[in-house]
C-alpha cells in the first residue's frame, strides 16, 4: 500500500511540479526580495528558507487526503477494498505511504537549503530530517481524518486547502514569534509546524536538540495517526464509501 | 423568452451554486482573515505599520482569485464527475450567450464571496462609508472578471483535476509573487518587471492604493480592463471550443 501511494505522487507530475515552482518562486523571489525590506530582523532569508522546507514538507502530506477522497468519489475504494489487505494494513500502509512520499519529495529543497545555508554537519542534518519525517507521520493523520470526515468535494477542497494554510501561517515556521501578531503567538507555540521547525532551526543552526519540540510532534503524531486511523477504518466498516 | 432574458438564470443559477454551501464562503472568509491578519500583520510587524496597510487589499485580492477558480472548477466538475456538461447544453440558450453568462456569473460568485472582505479594507482605508466604496467593488469585479476567464479557460483543457490544480497554482503564483502586492516592481530584476508590470493582480493593487491615498483609481483600473477583458475572452472562446467537441 505504501509503495502504491509513492508511486501514484511520482505518476502525478502535475503535483510534483506546482510544488517546486511554489517552493522556488517562494525562496528565490519572495523570501529574496523581502529580506531586502526586512531590515529589524537579521537572517530572514536563512529564517525563511529552513521554515519553507517544514511548510513544504506538511503541505505535500496533506496531498494523501485528497487522493483517499478522490478514490471515494471516482469509485476505485470498492476496487482497493476487494484486495487482499488486511484493512489494519492497507490504513497503516496509506499513512506509511503518504509520509515517506512527502520525505522523498522534499529532499532536493531540503539540500537546496542546506548548500545555500552550509548546513553541513551530518548530525545536524539527520536530526532535522527526523523532525521533519515526524511531522509528515502527524499531517497525514491529520489529512486522513479531515479526508474522511468532510463529505462535499468542494467543501474539502477547500477545508484542507484553509487547514493547509493556517497550521502553516499560525506556526513559527516562515515568521520568526517575536513579529508574529499577539494573538498568533498565542497558538503558535502549540502548531505542529512550529515544533518542527524551531527543533529543524535548533539542529540546523545551535547544534542542539529541542527536546519539548520533538516531545509536541512526537505527541501529535500519535493523536493524529491514532485519529486517522479509526476514522478511516470505521467509514470503511461502516460501508459508507459502498 | 429571449436570450437576453436567460443571462440572468444562468447567473442565478451559478450564484445559487455558491450559497449551496455557505460553510464555503465562510472558509473563503477565514482564509482571508488569516492572508490580513496573520500573514500582513506580521510583515506590519516586520518592516512597519504602513507596510501592512499597503498589502492589505492582497488579502481580499487573493480571496477573489481562489472564488473566480472555483467557478473553473464548477464547470470542470460538470464535465468530468456529474456529467451535467451535456443536459445544460440542451438547454435553450445560444452558447456565445451561455458562455458570457457563465463568466458573468463568476464574476458575481467572486464580488459576493469577497463582499465581508472588501468591507474590511474599505474600513482600513477609511472609505467604508463614503462613495468610493463602489470603486473598491468595481476593482473586484474588473480582476474577478479576468480571473474568472483565465479559470474557464484551464476549465476547458484539463483533463484531470491534477492538471487543473497545477495550472490553478501557478496562476496564482504568478499573480501573488509576480506582482506589486509584496514589493514595489522596481525591486525585480529589469528581465522581470514587463512580467510584473503586465499582471493584473499589480494593477488591481494600485487602484486599491489609491483609494487609500485618495487618489484617482481611473489609470489603474483602466489599464487593469485590458488584461481582464482579453482574459474573459479568452476564457468564453476556450468554453465555446470545448462544448463544440
Amino acid at each position: 500500500m505504501a509503495r502504491r501511494d509513492i508511486a501514484t505522487l511520482f505518476r502525478t507530475p502535475w503535483i510534483i511540479i506546482s510544488r517546486s515552482l511554489a517552493f522556488i518562486i517562494q525562496l528565490f523571489v519572495f523570501a529574496y526580495l523581502m529580506s531586502g525590506l526586512i531590515t529589524s530582523y537579521h537572517g530572514f532569508f536563512g529564517y525563511y528558507a529552513v521554515g519553507s522546507v517544514v511548510a513544504t514538507v506538511a503541505s505535500i502530506s496533506f496531498i494523501i487526503g485528497y487522493d483517499i477522497f478522490e478514490e471515494a468519489e471516482e469509485g476505485l475504494l470498492d476496487y482497493l477494498l476487494t484486495l487482499p489487505i488486511p484493512r489494519r494494513e492497507f490504513i497503516i500502509g496509506r499513512a506509511l505511504g503518504g509520509a515517506i512520499r512527502a520525505m522523498i519529495y522534499t529532499i532536493p529543497m531540503f539540500v537546496i537549503v542546506a548548500v545555500l545555508e552550509n548546513f553541513a554537519n551530518p548530525l545536524s542534518l539527520l536530526a532535522a530530517f527526523l523532525d521533519m519525517s515526524l511531522l509528515a507521520f502527524g499531517v497525514t493523520g491529520l489529512s486522513i481524518t479531515v479526508a474522511v470526515s468532510v463529505r462535499s468535494a468542494n467543501r474539502f477542497d477547500v477545508v484542507l486547502a484553509l487547514l493547509e494554510l493556517a497550521v502553516s501561517r499560525a506556526s513559527t515556521a516562515l515568521y520568526p514569534f517575536n513579529y508574529l501578531p499577539g494573538y498568533v503567538q498565542a497558538i503558535a507555540p502549540y502548531s505542529p509546524v512550529t515544533f518542527a521547525a524551531d527543533s529543524a532551526r535548533a539542529a540546523l543552526t545551535g547544534f542542539s536538540l529541542d527536546v519539548l519540540g520533538v516531545a509536541g510532534l512526537v505527541a501529535f503524531v500519535a493523536i493524529f495517526l491514532g485519529l486517522g486511523a479509526t476514522f478511516y477504518f470505521r467509514r470503511l466498516e461502516g460501508g459508507v464509501y459502498a | 423568452m429571449s436570450a437576453i432574458h436567460l443571462i440572468p438564470r444562468v447567473i442565478e443559477r451559478d450564484v445559487k451554486i455558491l450559497f449551496s454551501d455557505s460553510f464555503l464562503i465562510g472558509i473563503m472568509f477565514a482564509n482571508f482573515c488569516i492572508d490580513l491578519f496573520v500573514t500582513a500583520a506580521t510583515f506590519g510587524n516586520l518592516i512597519g505599520s504602513s507596510y501592512f496597510l499597503r498589502i492589505a487589499p492582497g488579502s481580499n485580492l487573493i480571496t477573489a482569485m481562489v472564488a473566480a477558480f472555483q467557478s473553473g472548477r464548477d464547470i470542470w466538475r460538470e464535465k468530468y464527475i456529474k456529467d451535467l456538461a451535456s443536459y445544460l447544453l440542451t438547454l435553450p440558450i445560444p452558447r456565445k450567450v451561455f458562455a458570457l453568462s457563465r463568466i458573468t456569473g463568476g464574476v458575481a460568485r467572486s464580488v459576493i464571496a469577497t463582499f465581508p472582505g472588501t468591507l474590511v479594507i474599505s474600513y482600513l482605508y477609511g472609505i467604508l462609508f463614503s462613495p468610493r466604496l463602489i470603486e473598491a467593488f468595481v476593482i473586484v469585479g474588473v480582476f474577478s472578471l479576468g480571473i474568472v476567464g483565465l479559470s474557464i479557460a484551464v476549465s476547458a483543457f484539463a483533463s484531470t483535476v491534477e492538471v487543473f490544480a497545477t495550472v490553478r497554482s501557478a496562476i496564482q503564483l504568478y499573480l501573488s509573487f509576480l506582482s506589486t502586492i509584496f514589493y514595489d516592481v522596481s525591486l525585480f530584476p529589469a528581465i522581470v518587471q514587463p512580467i510584473v508590470q503586465t499582471n493584473p493582480m499589480t494593477w488591481a493593487m494600485q487602484a486599491f492604493r489609491a483609494l487609500q491615498s485618495q487618489g484617482s483609481t481611473l489609470y489603474p483600473i483602466a489599464i487593469l480592463v485590458g488584461p481582464s477583458l482579453a482574459f474573459a475572452l479568452l476564457g468564453a472562446l476556450c468554453y465555446l471550443w470545448y462544448t463544440k467537441l
